[in-house]
Parts: structure tokens; sequence; C-alpha cells
């Protein structure tokens, strides 16, 4: 059970920091933006690629990959979501440009990268044993970098001016614009964290796992469980979604043949919805 | 002696900590127009999305036509007669005209899902009576020759009208209009205040929320002014608007 | 040549059925359904577990088509209360957790080796030689039954009312109308369609496996959908051919150029989001829709 716990926590830090991206794209952009596991894995491979490419070392090809990440969301937020916006269309819309986006990116990284699983070139990591689990080095390395990545977003978030426009616009946008915040930049600051975080998700996926195109898209619905379990649109919802999301799905595999993890996070959004709808910790 | 369609007594409800309406009671007597008047923010759509049944309330109690409305899902409400209109025209922009109206009547047969398909003559029957309906009713509000457009290409003005026609066609015993001269020309307007008039006459009683108050005196039987979620005045309109604090009331908005 | 026509009226048709399905949901009632392809899986698998043991056609059909309206509904109940973001996560899921346990439920589906050998309609009758020019006329008269469904009751109270939802489901309860249960009805009714669907897919096929059931299959339809102008069912079963089009054209060029097939079929899927995300910037209202009845927008 302690070793279903501990696994279930990484995963589960994976599905939080990807859940919080989407729960800020969410709250600050108004629409649940499906395309989202595609970022994951779009970070994931740029990891792969520079890592492969540059001969500067695999910390360095990640934090290459998580600004390249954060780089094409502000691009993809020029070509796609802003002449959307401009243009007055409704979130539905947008939410199926969302679809299109994921599809072409999916499927972009087939071409590429074949569509084998692929792994990041690293010596395989020495298991550990704490208090009866094991535990790899390199899994270690991920809980303590997702933590300190979600204390990071706690900051800009809490401290940031940055962070207060963002809920300046969340809560109002009309009172936002009039109040002479520039709106443009704040979306793509948000852009560039949302998907700096589900590049970092990604990475940390392709370590524990492996990378292939389907990766993101694989665990969208744990992502949006979590958002909605921690109340869509609230980040620190989401930090708490993901584990507790992490951790049942870990557990189940106790219960339940392994194949049905995933049907776990389905069953707890659906009571989540049917019974507490703002999730557990309030929110929009 | 008048009968009483709607008491709404000491509603409140609260928007995180601030009380738009704060024990608000109003009253409508059989066949008359009552308004409502308030500087902005003094929560009188609020008490419409209430008494419509879109936002339930804190506290309080509604009677409409003797029966307890509060808790009651919005289109219950509509359906025992209480219709309301909304302050914003909220035309149906991808229906034409005459599909708005048609869409306004109550009791339809073929709003059931199997209906069309085993009772066809039936469901024909009954849309030509609503749709000899919806064009008097359209006659009335000079809408008729607009029938067949779109909507979403009426103007602001036109739009109103249809939004009160479309209501009509609900048979209401009580109507509550939010507004129903804003965006509306002068000219068009006087003859909106005959048409209510004729509606009042016919029995209907209305309650209007306006910020024009000069039309609201030529129409209203009650006046209730509104501040800060409470009930400030009530009574006969001249009386009413010379009441001092209710110039206060409307002097403190400007300040 | 006959062989041609009968495949573009099976697969097309087939589709077309499938894209109805989700044009009631979204043309006309504005619900987004990421994942109608469910819907067709549980109409393929229910109609083909019965039939397999010993359950007749025309009911196997029926439960599939039922069972299917039921899940539509329940997700429905779940989520439409509520903004509709959350009806497109949960189906979306829907089809996901469907396909896994389709996949994984090996001792009743067999699992990625699949379900073959089942019974057709009509299929002594007829005889393998012609069946599929059997099962072609079956299909039309399928997808004109229930266009000729579909077009009655969009043009009926019960359409109107689904489309004041669409357009402003406030004014429809303001008038009395139940928005929430129009809502699950479109739903549920769609998705039986999709289930129907599904069922004349497994007869086409003789061999059904959770991969034929992928999401992307939901999004096909989206195109199909939103390319012939929402809420438009003629304009639906344009799409679909147009889309089916696209697909033997795009195949048929593949033998001229010497890609491999994972990257031809990945090629195929980018364009096909490309489509998605150009219809979506530039002609939302569709190649027949008239910016007046624009569904999506404003």
């Amino acid at each position: 059970m302690e070793q279903l716990i501990a696994n279930g926590i990484i995963y589960g830090c994976i599905i939080a920091l990807a859940a919080i991206g989407l729960s800020l794209a969410y709250r600050i952009l108004n629409f649940a933006n499906f395309a989202h596991g595609e970022f994951l894995t779009l970070g994931a491979y740029f990891a792969l690629f520079f890592a492969a490419s540059l001969d500067l070392g695999f910390l360095f090809a990640c934090i290459l990959a998580i600004a390249a990440t954060a780089a094409f969301g502000v691009a993809l937020d020029r070509l796609a979501w802003r002449p959307m916006r401009s243009s007055g269309a409704n979130r539905t819309a947008i939410m199926i440009l969302s679809i299109g986006v994921s599809i072409a990116i999916r499927n972009a990284l087939i071409i590429f990268f074949r569509p084998d699983a692929l792994r990041f070139p690293l010596p395989v990591s020495q298991g550990i044993n704490i208090g009866g689990m094991t535990v790899t080095s390199l899994q270690v390395e991920v809980v303590l970098i997702a933590i300190a990545a979600m204390l990071l977003v706690h900051a800009l978030l809490s401290r940031s001016t940055l962070g207060k426009s963002m809920r300046a616009l969340a809560d109002n946008p009309d009172l936002a614009r009039i109040s002479g915040i520039n709106v443009d930049r704040v979306i793509r600051c948000t852009w560039a964290v949302s998907m700096g975080l589900a590049a970092l998700a990604g990475i940390m996926y392709g370590l524990i796992t492996h990378l292939n195109p389907n990766m993101g898209w694989s665990i969208i619905l744990p992502m949006f469980a979590a958002a909605i379990l921690g109340g869509i649109g609230n980040a620190y919802g989401a930090m708490a979604g993901g584990i507790i999301i992490g951790i049942s799905q870990e557990i189940s595999t106790a219960f339940l043949p392994a194949e049905y993890k995933i049907a776990v996070s389905f069953l707890i959004m659906i009571a989540v919805l049917l019974f507490r709808p703002r999730g557990l910790m309030g929110g929009g | 002696m008048a009968n009483e369609v709607l008491s709404a007594i000491s509603v409140c409800k609260g928007f995180g900590g601030i009380l738009a309406l704060d024990h608000c009671s109003i009253r409508v007597e059989e066949g008359d127009i009552v308004g409502l008047i308030g500087p902005n923010g003094a929560g009188k759509s609020t008490l419409f999305d209430v008494i419509s049944g879109f936002l339930p309330p804190d506290a309080g109690s509604i009677v409409f036509s003797g029966r307890e409305i509060l808790g009651l899902p919005a289109y219950k409400i509509a359906r025992l007669g209480l219709v309301r209109t909304f302050q914003i025209p909220r035309s149906l922009m991808r229906m034409t005209v005459l599909e708005n109206m048609m869409l306004g009547a109550q009791g339809q047969a073929g709003e059931r899902l199997y209906i069309p398909l085993i009772r066809r003559h039936k469901v024909m029957a009954q849309e030509k009576e609503i749709r000899e309906k919806a064009e008097e009713i359209l006659e009335f509000f000079d809408l008729r020759r607009m029938r067949d457009e779109y909507a979403g290409s009426l103007s602001g003005g036109q739009k109103k009208m249809l939004e009160m026609a479309r209501a009509l066609m609900a048979d209401p015993r009580l109507l509550l209009l939010d507004e129903p001269f804003a965006g509306v020309n002068p000219a068009l307007a006087d003859r909106l205040i005959e048409r209510i008039r004729i509606l009042k006459e016919k029995g209907l009683s209305i309650i209007i929320i306006e910020h024009a108050i000069p039309y609201v005196l030529a129409l209203s039987d009650e006046l209730y002014v509104l501040n800060k979620g409470r009930v400030l005045a009530s009574g006969r309109p001249d009386a009413v608007i010379s009441d001092r604090r209710v110039f206060e009331a409307y002097l403190g908005e400007g300040a | 040549m006959l062989d041609y026509l009968v495949s573009i009226a099976l697969t097309a048709g087939i589709y077309a059925i499938f894209a109805l399905g989700l044009n009631l949901q979204w043309g006309y009632a504005g619900l987004l359904n990421f994942g109608h392809v469910a819907f067709m899986a549980m109409g393929a698998y229910v109609t083909v577990l019965l039939s397999m043991n010993g359950i007749p056609l025309l009911p196997a059909v029926l439960a599939g088509m039922i069972l299917a309206g039921a899940a539509g509904a329940f997700l429905g109940m779940a989520t439409l209360r509520l903004r509709e973001d959350y009806l497109a996560i949960v189906t979306i899921g829907f089809s996901e957790i469907l396909r896994f346990i389709l996949l994984n439920w090996s001792s009743l589906t067999r699992g990625s080796f699949g379900l073959f050998g089942y019974p057709r309609p009509f299929q002594d009758l007829v005889g393998i030689r012609d069946y599929n020019l059997f099962l072609a006329g079956l299909v039309l008269a399928v997808l004109l039954l229930v266009y000729m469904l579909l077009e009655t009751l969009a043009r009926s109270p019960w359409g109107r009312v689904l489309k004041s939802i669409r357009d402003d489901e406030a004014v429809a309860i303001s008038l009395g109308k139940n928005a929430f249960s129009y809502k699950v009805q479109a739903l549920a009714l769609g998705s039986a369609i999709a289930a129907l669907s599904g069922s004349l897919l497994a007869f086409y096929l003789q061999y059904i496996n959770p991969n034929n059931f992928q999401p992307i299959e939901t999004f096909y339809a989206w195109i199909m959908v939103i390319m012939g102008g929402s809420g438009n069912n003629r304009g639906t079963i344009l799409g679909a051919l147009i889309l089916w089009g696209f697909f033997s054209t795009t195949r048929f060029m593949e033998g001229y150029l010497s890609f491999s097939p994972t990257a031809s079929s990945g090629a195929r899927m980018v364009l096909i989001g490309l489509i998605l995300i150009g219809m979506m910037m530039f002609r939302p209202q569709g190649l027949l829709g008239r910016k007046e009845e624009l569904s999506i927008g404003k």
C-alpha cells in the first residue's frame, strides 16, 4: 500500500503540474483547452530533441524545452487564439479549435518522431529504499522539482504584479481593461506559464515512463479530473486535485486491474460534478 | 375590491457580502401597473430575477396568484403566468421574428418529442392557431412586416418590442418589463405607452422597471423606489416622486 | 463502377447517420458532445454481442440504441446544469473510458482481438456476392429515415424549443420551457442515432475491435456537421460526402507519393486538424451556412 501511495504521489505531481496550467488557462482565457495534453507531449519531445542534438547536458535541454514550449504557446496565441478572441468568437468555437490544434500537433509529432515509444538518453536510475518503499532517485527528483515548481507558481500568483493582473483579468475582464492592464500581455504570459508547466510535466512523465506522441492525450482525462476536483480555475485546487487523483488511481490497482485505473479519475470527476460541481475547494 | 396578484415579502439576496436585496417587499394588485425605479445598483433587476425564479433568494416569501412560488424552477413560474422580459433584449438571433413569437405560446402539444411524429395533424392545426395569434400580436406592435426577418437583424427598439410581444404570447397574468423604453426612440415610446395601457385595460398586471421617470409616471398606478436593496418609498406616483428622500437617493448616485 | 458507388453509399452513408446525431445535439441544441464515437461503439458492441448470443438482430439494434440513449442522458444529467465545457470534458472522457473497457474486458469483448463471425441482417437470403449492394441500400434507407425524422422534428415545435435553447437558454426558460429536459432529450436521441450508425458499421465491417472507435471519429463527425453548416441536416450529409471524398483522394494520392504509411496517415490527420482550425477561424458557418444562421460565433 505504501508503495502504491508513493507511486501515486509521483504520478499525482505530474498531473498536478499539468492541471495547474489547464486551470490557469481556463480561468484567464475562459475555455477548456483540449490541446493541453499535446503541450505536455511537445515539451517532452523538445527536451528529447535538444538532448539529442545539442551537446549541453540533459538539464539544460529540459530548460530549453520548457522555454521553447512557452514560446510556442505565445506564437500560437498570436496565430490562433488571439484572432479568435478579437473576432468575438465564443468559448465553444475556441474549444473546437483547441481540438484541431490537438489533432494537428499530435500527428505532426507522429510524422517527425514516428509513433514508437522513445526514452530519454539517461542512465538507468538506481532504486533506493525509504521506509519500505522502493523509489528511484529520479522519481525523488521529479517530486522535488514538481514541489519547487508549485511553490514558484504560488509566488508568481500571490506576489508578482503579473499574478495580480491575472487575477484582475479573471475576475472582471472589462474592469481590468479599463484599469490599464495590458490584457494581451497578461494573456501571453498566462500561455507561457501554462505551457511551461505543461512542458515540465511532459518531461517528467517521459522520465518516469517513456515518450510517445499519444502520451499527453492519454492523460488528458486525469488532468481535467484534477482540475475539476480542485474547482476548475483554481490553481491551488488543481495541485491538490492532481495529488488526490494520482493517489486514487494507484490505490485502485490494489482492487482493480491496472488497465482500469484511468476510469477511476473519470468516476471521481462524475461524482464531483454530481455532488460538488464547484470542486472541493470552491472557485469558479 | 381588487385581488392581489403578487406579494413578495421581505425578500433578501446577497452577493458575496453585499446585500442586493435587503428585506424588500412589493405588492401588485390585479390589473395594476406598478413602477419600479431607483438609482443604478438599487436591486431592481435582481428583484425581477428573484421573482421570476432566475435567482434563488436567501430569505423571504413570494406569493403569486395565491400560491407560494419561492423555490419553483423559473420555467414553472413562467407557466403559471408570471412572465419576464430582460433588460438587454435577448432575441433569439438565429430564429425569425415569427419563430420567436411562436415559441412563446404555452401548452403546445408539439413540444413533446414524440407528438410531432405521431400526431402531425393536431400539431399542424395548433401551429396554425399559434401563428395567427402571433401575427395579431405582431400587428399590435407594428412588427408584422418583419415577421420573416431574423430577429438578429432588428433594431434595438424593435428587439425591445419583440421581447414584449413574445412574452404576451404566453398569456401572462403578470408581466415583468425590464426597461421597456431603453433604446426606444421618443416617437415610438409614446405609442408603446398607449399599448401598455391597452394591455392593462385587458386586465394584465404589469411591473415596469424604467429609468425614464416621465414614462413611469405616465403609466404607474403604484410606484416603488428602491435604493440599496430596500424599498425607500412606495405609494401613489405623484406623492412618491415628490418625496425628498427619493430625490436625495438619485442625487447620491450622481455624487 | 458499381462497387465504387456501393462503397460511397456504405461509408459516407454510415458516417452521415453518425453525424446527423451530432447535428441534432450541436446544430440544434448547441451541446458540445466531444465523445460521440462512444455511442457508436455502444451500438456496434451491444448489437454484435447480443446477436452472437442468439438475440434477433432488430431487438439487438434497438437495445444498443436504448442503452446509448440512456448513457447520453446520464452524462447530460450529470453536467448540463453546469457550464457547457463540462459536457465536452465528460463526454470525451467517457469515449476514452469506454474504449479502455472494450479493450480490457477480454472475456466479453475479446479485447483488441475483436469480434467477428456475427450475424448480419438477411445474410442467408442475400448471399455474399451481392451483400454489400444490399447493405448499401439498407444504409441509404436508414439514412433517409433518420433524415426525415430529424427534419420533422427540426420543423416542429419541439425543434423550435431546441433552437431557442441553443440561441439563448434564459429566453426559453423565461417562456416556460424546461431547457434542461430538452437538452437531455437531444443528447439521448442523438446518441441513439449514433448507436444505430454503429450497428450498421458493424454489419459492414464484419469485424469490430475497439480501435475502430478512436476519439478522432468524433471529430470527423464534427467536421461534417460544421462544414455543412451546423443545424443543417442536408449540409451534414454533404459534409459526410466531402470528408469521404477527402479520405479517398488522399488515399489515392498515397499510391503515387512514396511516404511511409505512418507518415501519410499522420499527414492526413494533421490536415484534418488544420481543417478544423481553419473552419473555426475563417468559415464557422460552414460551406452552405448563412451568416445569420451562424451557429458558432457571437
